[in-house]
């Protein structure tokens, strides 16, 4: 047994009696329950997946239908759930930066807006917001025959926001491609302002330049391609508009909620990493002569954002869970689809809340590790 | 070979020591003797059918059922222990065992059936779906409900057959899926939808809850068949049977005009062999079950007969006025039957 008194031999032989105990314990848990279905009459395993649904999902990119199987609704549920997790993590970190640096001014009534905000939003729950957005702003909105009409070609009502739709997408489809050429030309052109001002120390308007192009080039390309001769334009018929594209308010409302409350702990977690910046690099870098705006930008946000980041990942992580609460107003996400309907419709209680499992984990651990990988890229190089 | 077979068969169940009320064992009937109630999985609140007033005693017709029950096993029908479970929690809560059956608005379906694990027990209410819509909004009939949008809660039987029917007919109409039925009502109520699905009993009882009842209007067009009864789980094949009978008493009871008023004369003085059977003068029906044979005559002594529990909680003498219709004895042109108490 002289092995034993090796410590890195007792700490893998520790290891490896955590994990065969763990695996254990969950083969146990795994074998008693599908024991105990059988016993009880319960139908178990995953064939339900290729069963139809028969469940109507009115908002879905995927163009599901509800002839289609559970496993197409699932994935009609989860890229709900990326949808309004995307956007909101977009809206909320912009909000939250904005906020965040605000209640950082010396402008008094500005810094005490900024911190009243977050302090309201960090002290209510978040499932009274979701359903402040949407009752409230539901009754705020009209009915659909008294719509908000805006040039007779979008409306506004409590079914949603009616937009139309080209008929033919050639035009947006090249609008779509100029977007991609500016993302990466612009990508290009950062690279070489950097490198010139490596080099010369001459600075280039890389922001100016990109406004421009982004305004001019899609239009650029609609004209080009023929902007769509024929749209598929909204209009009422019986009691709703048909036709377009209806923007639903359970996705608004989820998404509004969920940004300006995620927003609120962003806040938070960018003023404690620009606190931390210590008051000389402010100086240093006024005594250099640079202007305010680039001290924020070229100092302490790059110096900040290493402390920002991990609280900023983990609040990334809350938004993309708290998207579930979108059940509570029938936004079609997973939860409401999969672990609702489907669940009920089939009884698959257990099949289904694993499958819910693994997905929710699936997506935190690729943010996480995308967040990681970028915290690490943009680390300073302290010399 | 065969005939060897037979004989020890025979043997075999000849040499078993044999008493006259030897039993299948029913662990559900000895919990609840043990425990002194019956847990009973109800709706959440749907007026009724099971609503829990101010002081939090309930009433509707799922419950008098309960009531039934546990007064033919218990004798006193307020050894009641109610469960509210929502649509989502319903099997999970049957399955596990944490209520000893449910009576509660669920529709009798093959799939259900055939892979919850659960047992459907009878027909206490013979529900048919359809919609509530705003008198404003002139719906006269289903199909006028073309391109609306409709609220309905998930997973209930009302969400398919909704789907269905409009696809079938190749309507197009928008369905909202809420989590909990009252969320679908508050979002119809709201204006986010032009009607809400559901059985017509069960609207009857919503109707009640919205803000102005007589702005809003119930379809009389029935678009399916959605008959709802007790449910048990599978195995204990004992408990199945009691929960069956309790209900068949229930139904035979109004057939055979036995009512609480008069169930005391009828006991004493009834010539029918069925009335003298049922109620425990002759032939020892509860004694098989393992209940007491007062059973039937508790039931309609402390709850009433089918027709009476009817009246009194969706029927003419309720806020709902729900007619009998299919819920009528079959020699009144209904559809409820009981196998003969022989």
């Amino acid at each position: 047994m002289a092995f034993l008194r090796d410590r890195k031999v007792r700490d893998v032989l520790w290891q490896a009696a955590g994990a065969i105990v763990l695996v254990a314990l969950v083969w146990f848990f795994v074998r008693n329950a599908s024991e105990n279905m059988v016993k009880a009459g319960i139908a178990s395993g995953f064939r339900f997946l290729w069963r139809d649904s028969g469940i109507e999902v009115p908002f879905n990119l995927t163009g599901y239908k509800p002839s289609d199987t559970i496993l197409a609704l699932l994935w009609t549920g989860i890229v709900n759930t990326l949808l309004v997790s995307a956007v909101s993590i977009m809206v909320a970190t912009v909000i939250g930066f904005t906020v965040g640096l605000l209640r950082l001014s010396r402008n008094w009534l500005l810094s005490t807006l900024a911190g009243a905000y977050v302090e309201f939003v960090r002290n209510i729950p978040l499932l009274f917001f979701v359903l402040f957005w949407y009752f409230g702003v539901l009754a705020a909105l009209p009915t659909p025959r008294e719509s908000l009409n805006f040039l007779d070609v979008a409306f506004l009502n409590r079914r949603g926001l009616s937009i139309p739709t080209p008929n033919d997408a050639t035009g947006l489809r090249l609008a779509l491609l100029a977007i991609a050429v500016l993302i990466a030309g612009q990508w290009g052109l950062a690279r070489w302002a950097r490198a010139r001002q490596a080099r010369t120390g001459r600075d280039f308007p890389t922001w100016a330049v990109g406004f421009v192009t982004c305004g001019l080039l899609p239009i650029l390309a609609l004209v080009a391609g023929g902007a769509a001769t024929s749209w598929d334009v909204p209009t009422l018929r019986g009691f709703n508009y048909r036709g377009g594209f209806v923007l639903a308010p359970e996705f608004v409302a989820l998404f509004a909620a969920l940004s300006t409350y995620t927003a609120g702990f962003i806040a938070e977690a960018v003023r404690g990493g620009i606190l931390s910046v210590r008051q000389g690099q402010i100086d240093a870098a006024r005594a250099l002569g640079l202007a305010p705006g680039r001290i924020v930008r070229l100092v302490v946000i790059p110096q900040a954002m290493p402390v920002i980041i991990p609280p900023l990942t983990s609040q990334y992580l809350n938004l993309i869970k708290n998207s579930s609460f979108g059940a509570a107003i029938a936004y079609p996400e997973i939860v409401a689809v999969f672990m609702g309907s489907a669940l009920v419709s089939t009884g698959q209680s257990i099949e289904i809340i694993a499958i819910t499992l693994a997905i929710y984990l699936t997506l935190s651990l690729a943010v996480s590790a995308f967040m990681n990988w970028y915290n690490t890229r943009h680390r300073l190089v302290t010399r | 070979m065969k005939f060897y077979g037979f004989a020890a068969a025979v043997a075999c169940l000849v040499a078993t020591p044999a008493g006259a009320q030897q039993l299948a064992p029913s662990p559900t009937l000895d919990a609840v003797k043990a425990r002194g109630n019956i847990e009973c999985g109800v709706h959440l609140g749907l007026p009724g059918f099971s609503f829990a007033n101010d002081k939090g005693e309930w009433t509707g017709l799922d419950v008098d059922y309960c009531k039934s029950l546990a007064a033919a096993v218990l004798g006193d029908a307020t050894k009641v222990k109610y469960t509210p479970t929502s649509v989502q929690q319903r099997w999970p809560i049957l399955q596990s065992g944490q209520v000893d059956l449910l009576a509660r608005n669920t529709t009798i379906t093959f799939s259900r059936n055939a892979t919850l694990g659960v047992n459907f027990q009878g027909i206490n209410f013979y529900e048919g779906q359809t919609f509530v819509v705003r008198t404003k909004a002139k719906v006269a009939k289903v199909a006028d409900l073309a391109d609306a949008t409709i609220c309905v809660a998930a997973g209930s039987t009302e969400e398919k057959t909704a789907a269905d029917w409009f696809r079938e007919r190749n309507l197009k109409v928008t369905i909202i899926n809420f989590q909990k039925n009252d969320d679908a009502i508050s979002a119809y109520d709201q204006g986010r939808c032009d009607a809400y699905t559901a059985g017509l009993g069960a609207l009857a009882g919503q109707r009640i809850k919205f803000k102005d009842p007589a702005e809003h209007q119930i379809l009389t067009e029935i678009i399916s068949n959605d008959p709802q009864g007790p449910t048990t789980r599978w195995g204990d094949e004992r408990w199945q049977l009691i929960v069956r009978w309790v209900l068949n008493a229930q139904i035979a009871a109004e057939a055979l005009g036995i009512t609480s008023k008069n169930v005391d004369e009828m006991k004493a003085k009834s010539t029918n062999t069925e009335v003298r059977r049922l109620l425990g003068v002759e032939g020892k029906f509860g004694d098989m079950m393992g209940i007491g044979n007062d059973w039937a005559y508790n039931i309609v002594k402390q709850v009433g007969n089918y027709g009476e529990s009817y009246e009194r909680t969706v029927g003419m003498a309720s806020p709902l006025k729900l007619k009998r219709g299919s819920n009528e004895l079959w020699t009144k042109g209904g559809l409820l039957f009981t196998p003969p108490f022989q």
